[in-house]
């Protein structure tokens, strides 16, 4: 009897330090920020009575929300697409046998263990106009004559706010397809060369369909980092101008924190996240297929 | 390989040499260089067309304009109007007079020159000589030998060949780097007195280069509108030295394919290792400058004119090691809850059985979609309710609890990818279930376990947006945060800011790159599955 | 393997407990300086006041926390003078403030002193103590009234100034007498010397320096409407942000943009950035505030420079812009005395703006001062003070005492920054218009 009821509560028990710190440090802030969508809050941050969804319409009225609603969906799609791409291409490289390969390995870590900051910053000053080092290189290398303006336009530089984006993601995306090529029987693609198989026929034969797995974990990971990344945008032009190079999660915050509408930004932290849930709620739902089936 | 076609092949190979000297010795006949100097200019301060300052400045460079050629300089003398009306109704304008001198230059001229690309250029034609004359050597008294069968000497000389022809190759680009360097940036600095040590040599040696020393004194004013431009015809000794180094990889390896696909992969490893290490290096160099030197809208030193390493000294006295180890508390403590919370649930996902447990993944994943940044209320209300806030531990729980959905993701995946006879084994053997899990599991888990542990030490170090609503005692601060205080109201600091930063990545990339291989390992079994 | 995973798991407990010991240390060091301080005081009367100060500078920071003060700090040396009184005292960077004191707010953990631009919200929610309840007469009196006018609502002032600064034309004197041209005072002039510039330069000087970037853009706003008789508010106190001299004005402004007289990023490029390039040569004059010569300075900057007055439109009155900012006590229910709370308070303030203290504080940043005892020692110290103080005399504030000001901050920032990308001022300033005032 007891045998049974310690089989029975048993897992829970073991699964109990994970949901009470989660609980506590993460659903309850979740839970407070769905009260506050629902509630007036002042300027200040006073959280008043329950307006019901007057913050949403305020939210999906706003002058802005279009621009930055594309403004997301150009972020996340340029980031862990090109990223992914990319992380493809080197890890396929890196998985050479190679003299000075753990060297280029241990390097390509770098700008996963900087913290974003720190690389947003970093980029800031290199693309300078007047100052940036890019400019200071070139010309000193003589490689051009006069310095360029490497931000000219908004559109430029939220395109330099995907490109860092993708910088710092591309060593999660090749280390997560590296661990997968690594994974790959070296027999197969043997086989392969017998039956006198080109390049691309491995490719998408053998090396893509071993890798999927590894390539979704990474894709809907970064989906979501990406989607809620705040620090790069923050950083480099703080939106400007108007809201044109603003994300979901920057545009909330500079609405939150600058305009001090605080109940539109909290109904919009919402919105985020239930297009976020659509999203990795039907990857969790393909998985669990899959599972089953196995 | 047969040795005729061995003979062929190298004898083409020494003849694609042969052409390739000939080649570069009629391109660099060619002109090459336009040049278009102001010898004199001067320009009016704001004027009325017509009245005395006019006429005497036109004066003044009809003067000087009968000088230079009485000195041998064809010129020409130009004379530009800039018309405005301005608000009161008034003409003023602005009066340029150039003296200008149009002429070409072909790739020999610089020979002699006493220029820096001058160097440049002999070390080119120098290295495509001795390329010729060792492939000659090494290949002449062996023509049918295959390169496998050749004996060291021959060998010896055949890669040194190769290899002159690619340093003849590289250096084509650096003559013209350092071309454009001399001629429109190093000129443009000097004639705009924002440089003026070293003036009187380059002005010297540029006046007997250009004008064969007949500027003189008017060299300074020449200079001072230097416009040049080169003709690409010596860019297409490129391709001639291309064709060189295929000859050099023919006798070299005595096949291409593999060589070129070899060098390619390199190649590629290395653009790419520099282009990530380049936001590195740009911190590293501006850490070490001068308040001034870092905002040089002149651009004068690529690398900086004195290493202030008092930089480190003036971001140690704010406090940094403080945040840092506070960072690494707050990290490590993170780390270790995460571990602990996660390690049982992510054991009890792969092992047991239950019910919910499709339903605690998917709680797993949703607790991940909200950034924190949209948190903070609801954070610094929780946080105040249980007293901590500013306080490290605080920051510890919430970059644990953050973390729990990735460290359980992983560690799961690890666990199921290990097969549990092991751990039956040793439970019919009687150990216990924590037994069995510490002794056989974790050891067996440990690359998952580590790559876990890096993951969550990594977004705990650099996490930032929370810290800096939750700590308010400067002592209590991690360095993401105390990192700010050097971009304040007043002005950006970047040398000090890029100095903090420096010492905040330095310990993550250390840790990362010593566990670098475990990392790749843990992802393969753990992360994968899913 | 196995090793190196004990090590390291034995590692990250030994920085958790190391940790957790840590968050209790300080409170036990704390204690013993307390009672060689103060050893008759209990510990139950002890009063700790929760202080936030913005980051000014570099020095900030140093002054309240390190050794900037003489080689002590101002929080030790007002605990020593105060005892009985505790400060935990804050230093945010400009850039976090807002957040973390709103995120405060929230969550019920207003600090107890405040300094920031802003009261206007605070005031009118209720959170804010007026200032008769802690500030002593005497400290009072010594504030410059037109001052304090800017920080009243209702007849009820609610916080006082802590310093101010004044914006000025800055302009490069060598580089205006080689082309030729005097410093213009209304704005056509102001475009025949920037195209003279442009002319005799070749366009590598930018005569004129825009800043409307999401840190100050409301800045630009007030010197171009000011000068042509506009401005956020009419003769009356009601928003009038759509009024035709402030379109006008704005227009003017994005022409300069537009005919290339201005730095090429007016949206990104911030104030430090102009004064960058006006310290390096590259921008003939610019709009700064009295801090401008000690900053260029810092860079090594060889710049001969000038004021004079913020250029206007022809028949309109140039006028000088000020911008200051704020100490503020926020009401908190749970304190046990609120009359010791209040006096606590008053205390701070005192220690604050005693001229010992605050002269430093004022010229270490380069900023105007806000109280009369401070001006004798300041003008001792640097005679180019007296005529800044004259400035400051005639200065223009924002309205900051108004409720919407921080939306109409955003707004007019929005409305420029859409502006320059191309959108009608007018359409941009009418929508700003009817969401504020409508």
């Amino acid at each position: 009897m007891n045998e049974r009821l310690g089989k029975r509560v048993g897992p829970y028990l073991w699964l109990l330090p994970s949901i009470a710190l989660m609980a506590i440090f993460v659903v309850f802030p979740i839970a407070i920020v769905f009260k506050l969508s629902f509630s007036e809050v002042s300027k200040s941050g006073v959280v008043g009575g329950f307006v019901g969804f007057m913050n949403f319409t305020d939210a999906v009225s706003l002058p802005a929300f279009r621009t930055v609603m594309l403004n997301t969906l150009v972020w996340v799609i340029a980031v862990v697409g090109f990223s992914t791409i990319i992380g493809f291409i080197i890890a396929m490289v890196l998985n050479q046998k190679f003299r000075g390969r753990k060297i280029a390995r241990a390097i390509l870590v770098f700008p996963w263990a900087t913290s974003l900051v720190i690389q947003a910053s970093v980029w800031n000053y290199i693309i300078k106009y007047e100052y940036g080092n890019l400019n200071n290189i070139l010309l000193n290398l003589g490689i051009i004559k006069q310095a360029i303006n490497w931000r000219a336009t908004y559109q430029i530089e939220f395109m330099w706010e995907c490109g860092v984006g993708i910088f710092v993601t591309i060593p999660f995306v090749t280390f997560c397809v590296l661990s997968g090529l690594q994974s790959i029987d070296g027999s197969l693609y043997e086989a392969a060369d017998i039956d006198g198989a080109s390049f691309w026929d491995k490719l998408f034969n053998v090396t893509i369909p071993l890798v999927k797995p590894s390539l979704t974990v990474s894709t809907v990971l970064n989906i979501i980092y990406v989607f809620n990344s705040f620090p790069i945008i923050y950083t480099m032009t703080k939106g400007a101008p108007a809201n044109k190079t603003d994300t979901l999660i920057t545009y909330l915050y500079m609405l939150s924190f600058y305009d001090r509408k605080k109940g539109p930004a909290t109904a919009l932290s919402v919105i985020g996240f239930l297009i976020l849930c659509i999203c990795a709620g039907a990857y969790m739902l393909s998985v669990m297929r899959k599972e089953d089936e196995q | 390989m047969n040795s005729s076609s061995t003979v062929k092949k190298n004898r083409l190979a020494l003849a694609m040499l042969l052409v390739v000297v000939a080649a570069v010795a009629i391109l660099l006949s060619l002109p090459a260089f336009r040049f278009n100097s102001c010898v004199y200019t001067k320009k009016s301060p704001n004027t009325f067309v017509g009245d005395e300052t006019y006429q005497a400045v036109s004066a003044e460079v009809e003067q000087v304009a009968e000088e230079l050629r009485a000195g041998g300089i064809e010129v020409t003398v130009n004379e530009t109007v800039t018309e405005r009306t301005n608000s009161k109704g008034e003409t003023t304008s602005l009066v340029t007079f150039t003296i200008n001198e149009e002429f070409t230059k072909n790739g020999w001229s610089f020979l002699g020159a006493g220029l820096t690309s001058s160097w440049v250029l002999l070390g080119i034609l120098a290295c495509l000589l001795l390329s010729v004359v060792c492939a000659f050597l090494g290949t002449l008294p062996c023509m049918d030998t295959s390169y496998r069968f050749l004996d060291s000497r021959a060998r010896m000389l055949r890669s040194a060949s190769c290899l002159l022809a690619l340093a003849a190759f590289l250096l084509v680009p650096v003559f013209f780097m350092t071309n454009t360097y001399t001629l429109s940036r190093r000129v443009a600095l000097y004639s705009g007195g924002i440089v003026t040590e070293g003036k009187e040599a380059l002005y010297a040696r540029l006046d007997s280069f250009l004008f064969g020393g007949a500027a003189g004194e008017n060299i300074d004013a020449a200079l001072k509108d230097l416009s040049f431009s080169n003709l690409y015809t010596l860019w297409a000794i490129l391709p001639c030295m291309l064709v060189a180094i295929l000859a050099g990889i023919q006798l070299r390896f005595g096949t291409i394919k593999h060589a070129l696909l070899r060098g390619l992969l390199y190649g590629f490893v290395i653009v790419l290792c520099l282009f990530i290490l380049y936001p590195y290096y740009v911190m590293l160099i501006t850490a070490f400058r001068s308040n001034a030197e870092t905002t040089d809208m002149y651009f004068q030193h690529i690398f900086p004119t004195e290493w202030k390493f008092e930089n480190l000294k003036h971001i140690i006295n704010q406090g940094v090691p403080r945040y840092l180890l506070n960072s690494a508390l707050i990290a490590g403590g993170a780390t270790a809850i995460a571990l602990i919370c996660g390690i049982p649930a992510a054991y009890a996902m792969a092992r047991m059985k239950f019910k919910g447990k499709k339903m605690f993944l998917g709680f797993v994943i949703m607790s991940q979609m909200f950034s924190p940044v949209v948190l903070l209320i609801g954070i610094s209300q929780l946080m105040g309710t249980l007293g901590l806030n500013d306080s490290i531990l605080g920051l510890m729980l919430i970059n644990a609890a953050f973390n729990q959905a990735f460290a359980i993701w992983l560690l799961r995946g690890t666990f199921v990818a290990i097969s549990p006879e092991m751990e039956q084994a040793a439970r019919i053997d009687g150990c216990s279930v924590f037994g069995s899990l510490w002794h056989i599991l974790l050891p067996m888990a440990a690359p998952g376990i580590v790559t876990t542990l890096i993951f969550v030490f990594i977004n705990s170090w650099n996490e930032y947006t929370i810290s800096t609503v939750l700590i308010s005692t400067a002592a209590n601060r991690p360095i993401t945060v105390g990192i700010t205080q050097f971009s304040s109201f007043n002005m950006i600091e970047w040398q000090y800011l890029f100095a903090a930063s420096l010492l905040a990545t330095i310990p993550v990339v250390i840790l990362f790159m010593f566990i670098e291989k475990h990392l790749t390992a843990g992802l393969t079994s753990g992360g994968v599955k899913g | 393997m196995k090793k190196i995973l004990a090590l390291l798991l034995a590692l990250t407990m030994v920085f958790a407990l190391c940790a957790c010991g840590q968050t209790a240390a300080p409170a036990e060091s704390a204690a013993p300086a307390e009672e060689s301080a103060a050893p008759e005081a209990p510990a139950a009367d002890e009063i700790t006041l929760d202080v936030i100060i913005c980051q000014y500078g570099p020095n900030t920071q140093d002054w309240f926390l390190g050794t900037g003060m003489n080689g002590t700090n101002f929080v030790d040396k007002f605990e020593a003078e105060n005892p009985g009184i505790k400060l935990n005292l804050e230093v945010v960077s400009w850039n976090d403030v807002y957040t973390v004191v709103d995120t405060r707010i929230a969550s019920n953990q207003a600090p107890d002193i405040l300094n920031i631009d802003v009261f206007a919200n605070y005031a009118n929610e209720g959170l804010l103590e007026p200032v008769s309840q802690y500030c002593p007469e005497e400290l009072y009196n010594d504030f410059f009234p037109s001052f304090i006018e800017q920080s009243v609502i209702d007849g009820t002032v609610w916080a006082v100034p802590d310093l101010a600064s004044a914006r000025a034309l800055y302009y490069n004197v060598d580089m205006f007498e080689e082309v030729g041209i005097e410093v213009p005072t209304t704005w056509a002039e102001l475009e025949d010397v920037s195209q003279a510039i442009i002319d005799y330069y070749d366009g590598e000087v930018y005569p004129w320096g825009i800043d409307m970037t999401t840190d100050e853009g409301q800045a630009a706003f007030a010197y171009y409407t000011w000068g042509n008789g506009g401005g956020f508010v009419d003769a009356d106190g009601n928003w009038a942000l759509n009024s035709p001299e402030n379109v006008e004005a704005i227009e003017f402004a994005l022409s300069l943009y537009s005919n290339g007289y201005t730095n090429p990023q007016p949206a990104t490029q911030t104030r430090y950035d102009l004064q960058d390039m006006f310290a390096a040569g590259k921008l003939a004059m610019v709009i700064a505030p009295n801090s401008l010569p000690t900053y260029a300075a810092d860079k090594d900057s060889t710049v001969n420079m000038a004021t004079a007055a913020i250029p206007a439109n022809d028949g309109k009155t140039s006028s000088s812009v000020g911008v200051m900012d704020r100490v503020m006590a926020f009401k908190d229910e749970s304190a046990p005395d609120q009359a010791a709370r209040d006096e606590a308070i008053g205390k701070f303030l005192t220690f604050f703006y005693d001229p010992e203290n605050y002269v430093g504080w004022v010229s270490m940043e380069g900023f105007l001062p806000a109280v009369n005892s401070a001006v004798e020692a300041l003008v001792a110290a640097d005679p180019s003070f007296e005529a800044w103080l004259d400035v400051l005399s005639s200065c223009q504030f924002y309205p900051t005492a108004k409720a919407e000001w921080d939306a109409v901050k955003q707004g007019v920032i929005t409305a420029e920054q859409n502006a320059l990308a191309g959108a009608s001022v007018q359409d941009e300033l009418d929508a700003l218009q009817a969401e504020i005032a409508g």
